[in-house]
Protein backbone atom coordinates (compact mmCIF):
# COMPACT_ATOMS: atom_id res chain seq x y z
CA UNK A 1 0.00 0.00 0.00
CA UNK A 2 1.63 3.49 -0.67
CA UNK A 3 0.54 6.85 -1.29
CA UNK A 4 1.17 8.06 -4.46
CA UNK A 5 0.26 11.77 -4.15
CA UNK A 6 -2.40 13.93 -1.83
CA UNK A 7 -4.03 16.62 -2.40
CA UNK A 8 -6.03 18.92 -0.07
CA UNK A 9 -8.59 22.00 -0.77
CA UNK A 10 -9.28 24.26 1.73
CA UNK A 11 -8.33 22.12 4.65
CA UNK A 12 -7.23 23.69 8.07
CA UNK A 13 -4.64 26.26 6.78
CA UNK A 14 -4.07 24.85 3.32
CA UNK A 15 -5.76 27.03 0.63
CA UNK A 16 -5.07 24.30 -1.99
CA UNK A 17 -1.89 21.58 -1.84
CA UNK A 18 -0.22 19.22 -3.31
CA UNK A 19 2.20 16.55 -1.43
CA UNK A 20 4.13 13.59 -3.70
CA UNK A 21 6.20 11.48 -1.01
CA UNK A 22 8.57 9.30 -1.87
CA UNK A 23 7.34 5.99 -3.17
CA UNK A 24 9.06 3.76 -0.91
CA UNK A 25 11.60 4.87 2.46
CA UNK A 26 10.86 7.39 4.84
CA UNK A 27 9.06 11.57 3.61
CA UNK A 28 10.21 14.03 5.77
CA UNK A 29 8.26 17.02 6.49
CA UNK A 30 9.68 19.84 7.76
CA UNK A 31 8.86 23.39 8.82
CA UNK A 32 8.12 25.99 11.44
CA UNK A 33 5.45 25.44 14.49
CA UNK A 34 1.98 26.82 13.22
CA UNK A 35 2.91 26.29 9.26
CA UNK A 36 0.87 22.80 8.65
CA UNK A 37 2.96 19.75 8.75
CA UNK A 38 0.96 17.94 11.02
CA UNK A 39 -1.97 18.71 8.72
CA UNK A 40 -0.98 17.11 5.97
CA UNK A 41 -0.59 13.82 8.13
CA UNK A 42 -4.04 14.11 9.47
CA UNK A 43 -5.48 14.94 5.47
CA UNK A 44 -3.88 11.25 4.82
CA UNK A 45 -4.97 9.90 7.85
CA UNK A 46 -8.39 11.27 7.69
CA UNK A 47 -9.03 9.38 4.23
CA UNK A 48 -8.09 6.39 5.96
CA UNK A 49 -10.29 6.53 8.79
CA UNK A 50 -12.96 9.22 8.82
CA UNK A 51 -11.73 10.99 11.73
CA UNK A 52 -8.88 13.41 13.02
CA UNK A 53 -6.34 11.37 15.00
CA UNK A 54 -6.10 14.45 16.89
CA UNK A 55 -9.41 13.83 17.94
CA UNK A 56 -10.73 17.34 16.05
CA UNK A 57 -14.40 17.76 15.01
CA UNK A 58 -15.09 18.12 11.47
CA UNK A 59 -15.67 21.86 11.54
CA UNK A 60 -11.75 22.19 12.19
CA UNK A 61 -11.20 20.62 9.59
CA UNK A 62 -12.36 23.33 7.33
CA UNK A 63 -10.64 26.21 6.13
CA UNK A 64 -11.72 29.32 7.84
CA UNK A 65 -14.45 31.12 6.38
CA UNK A 66 -15.39 28.39 3.45
CA UNK A 67 -17.83 25.61 3.41
CA UNK A 68 -16.06 22.51 2.46
CA UNK A 69 -12.83 21.35 2.32
CA UNK A 70 -11.33 18.14 0.09
CA UNK A 71 -8.97 15.37 0.76
CA UNK A 72 -8.40 13.87 -2.29
CA UNK A 73 -5.33 10.69 -2.71
CA UNK A 74 -4.02 8.64 -5.74
CA UNK A 75 -2.89 5.15 -3.59
CA UNK A 76 -1.45 2.09 -5.34
CA UNK A 77 -3.06 -0.66 -3.52
CA UNK A 78 -1.66 -4.48 -4.74
CA UNK A 79 -0.60 -2.96 -7.83
CA UNK A 80 -3.34 -0.50 -8.66
CA UNK A 81 -4.00 2.81 -8.74
CA UNK A 82 -7.37 3.70 -6.66
CA UNK A 83 -8.36 7.76 -6.15
CA UNK A 84 -9.84 8.74 -3.43
CA UNK A 85 -11.73 11.70 -2.11
CA UNK A 86 -13.71 12.96 0.69
CA UNK A 87 -15.61 16.39 0.69
CA UNK A 88 -15.97 17.39 3.82
CA UNK A 89 -18.78 19.56 5.33
CA UNK A 90 -18.10 22.44 8.14
CA UNK A 91 -21.76 21.09 8.81
CA UNK A 92 -20.84 16.89 9.80
CA UNK A 93 -21.69 15.86 6.34
CA UNK A 94 -19.24 13.81 4.10
CA UNK A 95 -19.34 12.86 0.33
CA UNK A 96 -16.90 10.28 -0.55
CA UNK A 97 -15.90 9.02 -3.55
CA UNK A 98 -13.95 5.86 -4.82
CA UNK A 99 -12.49 6.16 -8.50
CA UNK A 100 -14.66 9.16 -8.84
CA UNK A 101 -17.47 7.18 -8.11
CA UNK A 102 -19.65 8.40 -4.94
CA UNK A 103 -19.86 5.75 -2.51
CA UNK A 104 -22.72 5.65 -0.26
CA UNK A 105 -21.20 3.78 3.26
CA UNK A 106 -18.48 4.78 5.03
CA UNK A 107 -17.40 0.62 4.69
CA UNK A 108 -16.51 1.18 0.95
CA UNK A 109 -14.19 3.71 1.51
CA UNK A 110 -12.35 2.80 4.78
CA UNK A 111 -9.70 0.04 3.91
CA UNK A 112 -8.81 1.26 0.45
CA UNK A 113 -6.14 3.55 2.36
CA UNK A 114 -5.02 2.19 5.41
CA UNK A 115 -2.59 3.85 7.73
CA UNK A 116 -0.29 3.68 11.07
CA UNK A 117 -0.16 6.63 13.11
CA UNK A 118 1.90 8.09 15.86
CA UNK A 119 1.74 11.63 17.07
CA UNK A 120 2.64 12.98 20.41
CA UNK A 121 -0.67 11.91 22.28
CA UNK A 122 0.13 8.34 22.15
CA UNK A 123 1.73 8.40 25.27
CA UNK A 124 -1.28 8.66 27.24
CA UNK A 125 -1.01 5.03 26.20
CA UNK A 126 1.50 4.38 28.57
CA UNK A 127 0.84 7.45 31.00
CA UNK A 128 -3.33 7.12 30.79
CA UNK A 129 -6.14 5.29 32.22
CA UNK A 130 -6.51 1.38 31.21
CA UNK A 131 -9.34 2.78 29.01
CA UNK A 132 -6.67 4.40 26.61
CA UNK A 133 -4.68 0.89 26.48
CA UNK A 134 -7.98 -1.25 25.62
CA UNK A 135 -8.49 1.19 22.78
CA UNK A 136 -5.50 0.96 21.52
CA UNK A 137 -6.20 -3.04 21.38
CA UNK A 138 -9.09 -2.49 19.79
CA UNK A 139 -8.25 -0.34 16.93
CA UNK A 140 -5.51 -2.76 16.32
CA UNK A 141 -8.04 -5.54 16.10
CA UNK A 142 -10.27 -4.08 13.82
CA UNK A 143 -7.22 -3.47 11.84
CA UNK A 144 -6.54 -6.72 11.54
CA UNK A 145 -10.12 -7.97 10.93
CA UNK A 146 -12.83 -5.22 10.28
CA UNK A 147 -15.64 -7.82 11.59
CA UNK A 148 -14.06 -7.08 15.18
CA UNK A 149 -15.44 -3.30 15.09
CA UNK A 150 -18.97 -5.39 15.08
CA UNK A 151 -17.85 -7.37 18.02
CA UNK A 152 -16.79 -4.24 20.34
CA UNK A 153 -19.98 -2.54 19.49
CA UNK A 154 -22.05 -5.57 20.30
CA UNK A 155 -20.35 -5.47 23.84
CA UNK A 156 -20.34 -1.67 24.12
CA UNK A 157 -24.31 -1.90 23.34
CA UNK A 158 -24.78 -4.58 25.70
CA UNK A 159 -23.48 -2.85 28.71
CA UNK A 160 -25.61 0.31 27.94
CA UNK A 161 -28.33 -2.31 27.80
CA UNK A 162 -27.34 -4.19 30.83
CA UNK A 163 -26.01 -1.12 33.11
CA UNK A 164 -29.56 0.38 32.64
CA UNK A 165 -31.49 -2.19 33.56
CA UNK A 166 -28.91 -2.23 36.48
CA UNK A 167 -30.33 0.81 37.40
CA UNK A 168 -33.80 0.51 36.86
CA UNK A 169 -33.73 -2.76 39.38
CA UNK A 170 -31.86 -0.56 42.03
CA UNK A 171 -34.07 2.34 41.71
CA UNK A 172 -37.24 -0.32 42.15
CA UNK A 173 -35.63 -1.96 45.13
CA UNK A 174 -34.89 1.34 46.28
CA UNK A 175 -38.47 1.90 46.21
CA UNK A 176 -39.86 -1.16 48.17
CA UNK A 177 -37.48 -0.34 51.06
CA UNK A 178 -39.32 -2.62 53.56
CA UNK A 179 -39.58 -6.52 52.72
CA UNK A 180 -37.50 -8.63 50.76
CA UNK A 181 -34.98 -7.02 49.07
CA UNK A 182 -35.22 -9.92 46.05
CA UNK A 183 -35.82 -8.97 42.75
CA UNK A 184 -38.71 -9.42 41.14
CA UNK A 185 -38.86 -12.62 38.72
CA UNK A 186 -39.55 -10.32 35.68
CA UNK A 187 -35.96 -7.98 36.08
CA UNK A 188 -33.96 -11.24 37.42
CA UNK A 189 -34.88 -13.24 34.11
CA UNK A 190 -33.97 -9.99 31.86
CA UNK A 191 -30.83 -9.39 34.19
CA UNK A 192 -29.86 -13.48 33.03
CA UNK A 193 -30.35 -12.51 29.50
CA UNK A 194 -27.67 -9.69 29.38
CA UNK A 195 -25.97 -11.49 31.31
CA UNK A 196 -25.93 -14.75 28.72
CA UNK A 197 -25.46 -11.95 26.05
CA UNK A 198 -22.35 -10.03 27.72
CA UNK A 199 -20.52 -13.13 28.22
CA UNK A 200 -20.57 -14.69 25.09
CA UNK A 201 -19.46 -11.46 23.25
CA UNK A 202 -17.39 -10.23 26.36
CA UNK A 203 -15.27 -13.44 26.38
CA UNK A 204 -15.03 -13.34 22.61
CA UNK A 205 -13.55 -9.76 22.74
CA UNK A 206 -10.94 -10.47 25.77
CA UNK A 207 -10.16 -13.82 23.56
CA UNK A 208 -9.20 -11.58 20.96
CA UNK A 209 -7.53 -9.13 22.80
CA UNK A 210 -5.35 -11.59 24.68
CA UNK A 211 -3.92 -13.25 21.61
CA UNK A 212 -3.35 -10.01 20.28
CA UNK A 213 -1.21 -9.21 23.05
CA UNK A 214 0.40 -12.66 22.36
CA UNK A 215 1.13 -11.34 19.34
CA UNK A 216 2.14 -8.36 19.59
CA UNK A 217 4.47 -8.55 22.70
CA UNK A 218 8.05 -9.84 20.69
CA UNK A 219 7.02 -7.00 17.90
CA UNK A 220 6.60 -4.42 20.57
CA UNK A 221 9.31 -5.80 22.69
CA UNK A 222 11.77 -5.80 19.37
CA UNK A 223 10.80 -2.38 18.62
CA UNK A 224 11.50 -0.99 21.98
CA UNK A 225 14.83 -3.10 22.35
CA UNK A 226 15.66 -1.03 19.16
CA UNK A 227 14.40 2.17 20.17
CA UNK A 228 16.36 2.04 24.08
CA UNK A 229 19.24 0.50 22.01
CA UNK A 230 19.59 -2.37 24.40
CA UNK A 231 18.80 -0.48 27.56
CA UNK A 232 15.84 -2.01 29.34
CA UNK A 233 12.84 -4.42 28.45
CA UNK A 234 9.32 -4.64 28.34
CA UNK A 235 6.34 -6.84 29.52
CA UNK A 236 3.08 -6.86 28.03
CA UNK A 237 0.56 -9.00 29.71
CA UNK A 238 -3.38 -8.77 29.26
CA UNK A 239 -5.09 -9.01 32.71
CA UNK A 240 -9.04 -10.06 32.59
CA UNK A 241 -11.14 -8.42 35.60
CA UNK A 242 -12.29 -11.73 36.20
CA UNK A 243 -11.59 -15.22 36.60
CA UNK A 244 -13.11 -18.58 34.79
CA UNK A 245 -16.22 -18.33 32.59
CA UNK A 246 -17.88 -14.29 33.06
CA UNK A 247 -20.85 -16.18 32.92
CA UNK A 248 -19.79 -16.81 36.53
CA UNK A 249 -18.27 -13.94 37.64
CA UNK A 250 -21.63 -12.02 36.59
CA UNK A 251 -23.34 -13.98 38.82
CA UNK A 252 -20.96 -13.93 41.54
CA UNK A 253 -20.99 -9.78 40.89
CA UNK A 254 -24.79 -9.70 40.70
CA UNK A 255 -25.42 -8.23 44.22
CA UNK A 256 -22.45 -6.01 43.93
CA UNK A 257 -24.04 -4.63 40.41
CA UNK A 258 -27.08 -4.21 41.89
CA UNK A 259 -25.58 -2.40 44.21
CA UNK A 260 -23.50 -0.06 42.28
CA UNK A 261 -25.63 0.20 39.23
CA UNK A 262 -22.84 -0.29 37.07
CA UNK A 263 -21.01 -3.99 35.59
CA UNK A 264 -18.10 -4.80 37.72
CA UNK A 265 -17.15 -7.60 35.22
CA UNK A 266 -15.96 -7.76 31.39
CA UNK A 267 -13.65 -6.27 29.12
CA UNK A 268 -14.47 -3.06 29.72
CA UNK A 269 -12.74 -3.52 32.90
CA UNK A 270 -9.78 -5.13 31.65
CA UNK A 271 -5.92 -3.76 31.71
CA UNK A 272 -3.29 -4.48 29.02
CA UNK A 273 -0.28 -4.16 31.39
CA UNK A 274 3.11 -2.52 30.51
CA UNK A 275 6.16 -3.27 32.27
CA UNK A 276 9.74 -2.26 32.08
CA UNK A 277 12.97 -3.87 33.20
CA UNK A 278 16.33 -3.20 33.22
CA UNK A 279 17.53 0.05 31.88
CA UNK A 280 20.02 0.66 34.98
CA UNK A 281 17.25 -0.49 37.60
CA UNK A 282 18.63 -2.50 40.24
CA UNK A 283 15.47 -4.30 40.94
CA UNK A 284 15.02 -7.19 38.62
CA UNK A 285 11.07 -7.80 38.51
CA UNK A 286 8.93 -6.07 35.77
CA UNK A 287 7.88 -2.43 37.10
CA UNK A 288 4.60 -0.82 35.54
CA UNK A 289 5.60 1.46 32.69
CA UNK A 290 3.20 4.09 34.14
CA UNK A 291 4.61 4.61 37.71
CA UNK A 292 8.16 3.57 37.28
CA UNK A 293 9.16 4.75 34.17
CA UNK A 294 10.82 7.82 33.05
CA UNK A 295 9.51 10.02 30.45
CA UNK A 296 12.21 9.22 28.48
CA UNK A 297 11.26 5.13 28.10
CA UNK A 298 7.30 5.84 28.88
CA UNK A 299 7.86 7.79 24.78
CA UNK A 300 9.74 5.41 23.52
CA UNK A 301 7.22 2.43 24.60
CA UNK A 302 4.40 3.94 23.03
CA UNK A 303 6.38 4.23 19.94
CA UNK A 304 7.00 1.04 20.14
CA UNK A 305 3.62 0.19 20.79
CA UNK A 306 2.40 1.95 17.82
CA UNK A 307 5.63 0.12 15.65
CA UNK A 308 4.80 -2.95 17.22
CA UNK A 309 0.97 -3.02 16.25
CA UNK A 310 2.45 -1.83 12.64
CA UNK A 311 4.19 -4.87 11.90
CA UNK A 312 1.92 -7.19 13.20
CA UNK A 313 -0.37 -5.68 10.71
CA UNK A 314 1.61 -5.64 7.99
CA UNK A 315 2.87 -9.41 8.56
CA UNK A 316 -0.63 -10.42 8.73
CA UNK A 317 -2.30 -8.98 6.02
CA UNK A 318 0.43 -8.82 3.55
CA UNK A 319 0.94 -5.06 2.63
CA UNK A 320 2.28 -2.64 4.75
CA UNK A 321 0.05 0.68 6.14
CA UNK A 322 1.36 3.94 5.28
CA UNK A 323 3.24 4.53 8.50
CA UNK A 324 2.89 8.69 9.54
CA UNK A 325 4.93 9.80 12.16
CA UNK A 326 4.04 12.90 13.84
CA UNK A 327 6.50 15.53 15.56
CA UNK A 328 8.60 12.13 16.46
CA UNK A 329 11.88 13.89 17.46
CA UNK A 330 10.25 16.06 19.87
CA UNK A 331 9.82 13.21 21.75
CA UNK A 332 13.11 11.41 21.94
CA UNK A 333 17.07 12.40 22.45
CA UNK A 334 19.28 11.86 19.85
CA UNK A 335 20.11 8.41 20.01
CA UNK A 336 16.52 6.97 19.98
CA UNK A 337 15.98 9.47 17.46
CA UNK A 338 18.52 8.26 15.34
CA UNK A 339 17.81 4.37 16.60
CA UNK A 340 13.59 4.69 15.02
CA UNK A 341 15.05 5.72 11.90
CA UNK A 342 17.65 2.90 11.44
CA UNK A 343 15.25 0.38 12.33
CA UNK A 344 12.00 1.72 10.74
CA UNK A 345 9.61 -1.14 9.24
CA UNK A 346 9.85 -1.40 5.14
CA UNK A 347 7.80 0.07 3.80
CA UNK A 348 6.29 3.84 3.16
CA UNK A 349 6.64 6.52 6.03
CA UNK A 350 5.34 9.97 6.45
CA UNK A 351 7.36 12.19 9.43
CA UNK A 352 7.19 15.44 10.32
CA UNK A 353 9.57 17.26 12.40
CA UNK A 354 10.40 20.97 13.52
CA UNK A 355 14.13 20.86 13.47
CA UNK A 356 16.25 18.58 11.36
CA UNK A 357 16.67 14.57 10.97
CA UNK A 358 19.53 13.86 13.49
CA UNK A 359 22.89 14.21 11.83
CA UNK A 360 24.15 11.37 9.24
CA UNK A 361 20.43 10.45 7.75
CA UNK A 362 19.29 10.91 4.76
CA UNK A 363 15.82 10.53 3.74
CA UNK A 364 14.21 9.42 0.50
CA UNK A 365 12.48 12.71 0.23
CA UNK A 366 12.42 16.06 2.07
CA UNK A 367 9.33 18.31 1.55
CA UNK A 368 8.92 21.53 3.27
CA UNK A 369 6.59 22.97 4.45
CA UNK A 370 5.69 27.13 5.20
CA UNK A 371 2.21 28.87 6.35
CA UNK A 372 0.15 26.25 4.48
CA UNK A 373 2.68 25.51 0.96
CA UNK A 374 3.73 22.73 0.12
CA UNK A 375 7.48 23.53 -1.73
CA UNK A 376 8.57 21.27 -3.70
CA UNK A 377 9.90 18.11 -2.53
CA UNK A 378 13.48 17.30 -3.28
CA UNK A 379 15.13 13.83 -3.22
CA UNK A 380 18.23 13.55 -1.43
CA UNK B 1 -41.92 32.53 11.13
CA UNK B 2 -45.08 31.17 10.28
CA UNK B 3 -48.90 32.21 10.88
CA UNK B 4 -48.88 29.86 13.89
CA UNK B 5 -51.08 27.59 12.38
CA UNK B 6 -48.96 26.69 9.49
CA UNK B 7 -46.18 26.14 12.18
CA UNK B 8 -48.32 24.12 14.12
CA UNK B 9 -48.44 21.53 10.86
CA UNK B 10 -45.08 22.00 10.74
CA UNK B 11 -43.98 20.59 14.19
CA UNK B 12 -46.74 17.74 13.89
CA UNK B 13 -45.48 16.67 11.11
CA UNK B 14 -41.78 17.05 12.02
CA UNK B 15 -42.32 14.55 15.07
CA UNK B 16 -43.16 11.72 12.69
CA UNK B 17 -40.39 9.20 11.76
CA UNK B 18 -38.23 9.54 8.98
CA UNK B 19 -39.60 13.50 8.81
CA UNK B 20 -36.62 16.52 9.25
CA UNK B 21 -37.47 20.15 9.31
CA UNK B 22 -36.75 20.51 6.10
CA UNK B 23 -39.06 17.99 4.92
CA UNK B 24 -41.77 19.01 7.51
CA UNK B 25 -42.08 22.24 5.72
CA UNK B 26 -42.06 20.98 2.57
CA UNK B 27 -45.37 18.87 3.15
CA UNK B 28 -46.84 21.88 5.34
CA UNK B 29 -46.54 23.98 1.86
CA UNK B 30 -47.37 21.66 -0.04
CA UNK B 31 -50.95 20.82 1.77
CA UNK B 32 -51.47 25.03 2.14
CA UNK B 33 -51.45 24.77 -1.94
CA UNK B 34 -53.41 21.57 -2.32
CA UNK B 35 -57.92 22.13 -2.97
CA UNK B 36 -59.02 22.01 0.65
CA UNK B 37 -60.98 18.66 -0.49
CA UNK B 38 -57.68 17.22 -1.13
CA UNK B 39 -56.24 18.58 2.03
CA UNK B 40 -59.06 17.32 4.44
CA UNK B 41 -59.38 13.79 2.53
CA UNK B 42 -55.62 12.98 4.51
CA UNK B 43 -56.64 14.80 7.50
CA UNK B 44 -60.32 12.49 7.47
CA UNK B 45 -58.06 9.52 6.51
CA UNK B 46 -56.03 10.00 9.90
CA UNK B 47 -58.93 10.38 12.21
CA UNK B 48 -60.83 7.49 10.39
CA UNK B 49 -58.00 5.38 11.24
CA UNK B 50 -57.76 6.64 14.83
CA UNK B 51 -61.56 5.95 15.36
CA UNK B 52 -61.75 2.15 13.53
CA UNK B 53 -58.24 0.60 13.98
CA UNK B 54 -57.17 -1.03 16.94
CA UNK B 55 -55.68 -3.98 18.09
CA UNK B 56 -55.88 -7.24 17.79
CA UNK B 57 -56.91 -8.76 21.38
CA UNK B 58 -55.46 -12.29 20.52
CA UNK B 59 -52.48 -11.14 18.65
CA UNK B 60 -51.96 -7.51 18.79
CA UNK B 61 -51.74 -6.89 15.18
CA UNK B 62 -53.45 -4.04 13.90
CA UNK B 63 -57.57 -4.62 13.33
CA UNK B 64 -60.54 -3.38 12.26
CA UNK B 65 -62.74 -5.02 15.26
CA UNK B 66 -61.83 -6.76 17.87
CA UNK B 67 -59.82 -9.21 15.89
CA UNK B 68 -57.48 -9.22 13.01
CA UNK B 69 -57.60 -10.46 9.54
CA UNK B 70 -55.16 -13.28 10.35
CA UNK B 71 -56.61 -14.36 13.63
CA UNK B 72 -60.31 -14.53 11.76
CA UNK B 73 -58.82 -16.74 9.03
CA UNK B 74 -60.43 -20.24 9.72
CA UNK B 75 -57.83 -21.51 7.04
CA UNK B 76 -54.80 -20.41 9.21
CA UNK B 77 -52.35 -23.22 11.84
CA UNK B 78 -53.66 -22.15 14.77
CA UNK B 79 -50.95 -24.25 16.44
CA UNK B 80 -48.31 -22.32 15.26
CA UNK B 81 -47.48 -18.84 16.23
CA UNK B 82 -44.49 -16.84 14.84
CA UNK B 83 -43.37 -14.28 17.13
CA UNK B 84 -42.89 -10.74 15.54
CA UNK B 85 -41.68 -7.03 17.03
CA UNK B 86 -44.07 -4.91 15.16
CA UNK B 87 -47.32 -5.15 12.93
CA UNK B 88 -45.10 -4.49 10.17
CA UNK B 89 -42.68 -7.41 10.70
CA UNK B 90 -46.13 -9.85 9.81
CA UNK B 91 -46.37 -7.71 6.55
CA UNK B 92 -42.84 -8.90 5.68
CA UNK B 93 -43.46 -12.53 6.78
CA UNK B 94 -47.34 -12.41 5.08
CA UNK B 95 -45.19 -11.48 1.67
CA UNK B 96 -43.34 -14.36 1.92
CA UNK B 97 -46.58 -16.34 1.55
CA UNK B 98 -44.14 -19.22 3.06
CA UNK B 99 -46.22 -19.45 6.78
CA UNK B 100 -49.61 -20.40 7.20
CA UNK B 101 -49.93 -20.11 10.83
CA UNK B 102 -50.79 -17.01 13.95
CA UNK B 103 -48.40 -14.40 14.96
CA UNK B 104 -48.45 -12.74 17.89
CA UNK B 105 -46.83 -9.00 17.79
CA UNK B 106 -44.79 -8.24 20.93
CA UNK B 107 -45.52 -4.26 20.40
CA UNK B 108 -41.19 -3.96 20.68
CA UNK B 109 -38.22 -5.72 22.15
CA UNK B 110 -36.31 -5.57 25.53
CA UNK B 111 -34.72 -2.14 25.70
CA UNK B 112 -33.34 -1.60 29.47
CA UNK B 113 -31.59 1.98 27.45
CA UNK B 114 -35.09 3.15 26.35
CA UNK B 115 -37.11 1.54 29.60
CA UNK B 116 -38.83 -1.48 27.97
CA UNK B 117 -38.78 -4.61 30.13
CA UNK B 118 -40.73 -7.71 29.20
CA UNK B 119 -44.04 -6.32 31.39
CA UNK B 120 -44.35 -3.24 28.71
CA UNK B 121 -44.69 -5.85 26.09
CA UNK B 122 -47.40 -8.75 25.20
CA UNK B 123 -45.39 -11.53 26.75
CA UNK B 124 -47.97 -11.81 29.38
CA UNK B 125 -50.44 -12.33 26.58
CA UNK B 126 -48.60 -14.52 24.62
CA UNK B 127 -47.98 -16.85 27.78
CA UNK B 128 -51.67 -16.84 28.29
CA UNK B 129 -51.74 -18.25 24.62
CA UNK B 130 -50.15 -21.01 24.92
CA UNK B 131 -52.27 -22.57 27.35
CA UNK B 132 -55.08 -21.49 26.41
CA UNK B 133 -54.96 -21.92 22.65
CA UNK B 134 -53.20 -25.55 22.15
CA UNK B 135 -50.18 -24.07 20.32
CA UNK B 136 -47.04 -26.43 19.92
CA UNK B 137 -44.63 -24.68 17.88
CA UNK B 138 -43.58 -20.86 18.47
CA UNK B 139 -41.57 -19.41 15.59
CA UNK B 140 -39.50 -16.12 17.83
CA UNK B 141 -39.11 -14.00 14.86
CA UNK B 142 -37.28 -11.35 16.12
CA UNK B 143 -34.79 -8.63 14.51
CA UNK B 144 -31.43 -10.13 14.42
CA UNK B 145 -29.86 -7.26 16.46
CA UNK B 146 -28.68 -6.94 19.83
CA UNK B 147 -31.87 -6.47 21.49
CA UNK B 148 -34.16 -8.68 19.09
CA UNK B 149 -31.84 -11.45 20.57
CA UNK B 150 -32.34 -10.35 23.88
CA UNK B 151 -35.61 -11.19 23.35
CA UNK B 152 -35.71 -13.68 21.71
CA UNK B 153 -33.23 -15.42 24.33
CA UNK B 154 -35.99 -14.04 26.76
CA UNK B 155 -38.42 -15.82 25.88
CA UNK B 156 -37.27 -18.85 24.39
CA UNK B 157 -35.86 -19.20 28.17
CA UNK B 158 -39.56 -18.41 29.52
CA UNK B 159 -41.13 -20.84 27.32
CA UNK B 160 -38.62 -23.85 27.41
CA UNK B 161 -40.52 -25.10 30.75
CA UNK B 162 -44.06 -25.37 28.56
CA UNK B 163 -42.95 -28.22 26.45
CA UNK B 164 -43.08 -26.84 23.07
CA UNK B 165 -41.38 -26.39 20.06
CA UNK B 166 -39.23 -22.94 20.03
CA UNK B 167 -37.44 -22.31 17.27
CA UNK B 168 -35.33 -18.95 15.45
CA UNK B 169 -35.07 -17.42 12.24
CA UNK B 170 -31.83 -17.84 10.51
CA UNK B 171 -29.49 -15.12 9.81
CA UNK B 172 -27.64 -15.02 6.34
CA UNK B 173 -27.27 -14.14 2.62
CA UNK B 174 -29.83 -12.49 0.80
CA UNK B 175 -30.95 -14.93 -2.04
CA UNK B 176 -30.48 -14.06 -5.19
CA UNK B 177 -27.29 -11.95 -4.29
CA UNK B 178 -23.51 -12.22 -4.86
CA UNK B 179 -21.10 -13.35 -2.02
CA UNK B 180 -19.00 -10.68 -3.16
CA UNK B 181 -21.51 -8.07 -1.73
CA UNK B 182 -22.02 -9.16 0.89
CA UNK B 183 -21.22 -7.39 4.13
CA UNK B 184 -18.53 -9.67 6.10
CA UNK B 185 -21.03 -9.94 9.20
CA UNK B 186 -23.60 -11.37 7.15
CA UNK B 187 -21.68 -13.43 5.65
CA UNK B 188 -19.82 -14.43 8.59
CA UNK B 189 -23.42 -15.30 10.52
CA UNK B 190 -24.19 -17.47 7.44
CA UNK B 191 -21.13 -19.56 7.81
CA UNK B 192 -21.53 -20.17 11.74
CA UNK B 193 -25.15 -21.33 10.35
CA UNK B 194 -23.99 -23.15 8.10
CA UNK B 195 -26.14 -26.45 7.27
CA UNK B 196 -24.97 -30.23 5.51
CA UNK B 197 -26.11 -30.54 1.99
CA UNK B 198 -29.09 -32.65 1.37
CA UNK B 199 -27.91 -35.91 -0.79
Amino acid sequence: MRLIRLWVGNYRNYESAELEPAPEGLTVIEGANGDGKTNLLEAVAYLATLSSFRGAPVDALVRHGVERAVVRAEVEREGRSVLLEVEIHAGGRHRMMVNRQPVRRARDLLGALRVSVFSPDDLSMVKGGPGERRQYLDEVLVALRPANEALRADVERILRQRNALLKQAQARLAERKRGSDQLSPDVASTLDVWDAKLSDAGEMLADAREDLVMALEPQVTKAYGQLATGKGDVTLAYQRSWRGPLSDALATARDEDLRRAVTTAGPHRDELSLAITGGGREVPVPLPARTHASQGEQRSLALALRLGAHVLITESTGSSPVLLLDDVFSELDAARSSALLASLPLGQALLTTAGSAPAGFSPARTVSVRAGRVEAGRAS
Amino acid sequence: MYASAVQDLIDELGRLPGVGPKSAQRIAFHLLKLPTEDALRLARAISEMKARISFCRRCFNVAEGEACQICLDDRRDASVVCVVEEPRDIVAVEKTQEYRGRYHVLQGAISPIEGIGPEQLRVRELLARVQAEGITEIILCTNPNIEGEATAMYLARLLAPAGLKVTRIASGLPVGGDLEYADELTLGRALQGRRDVES
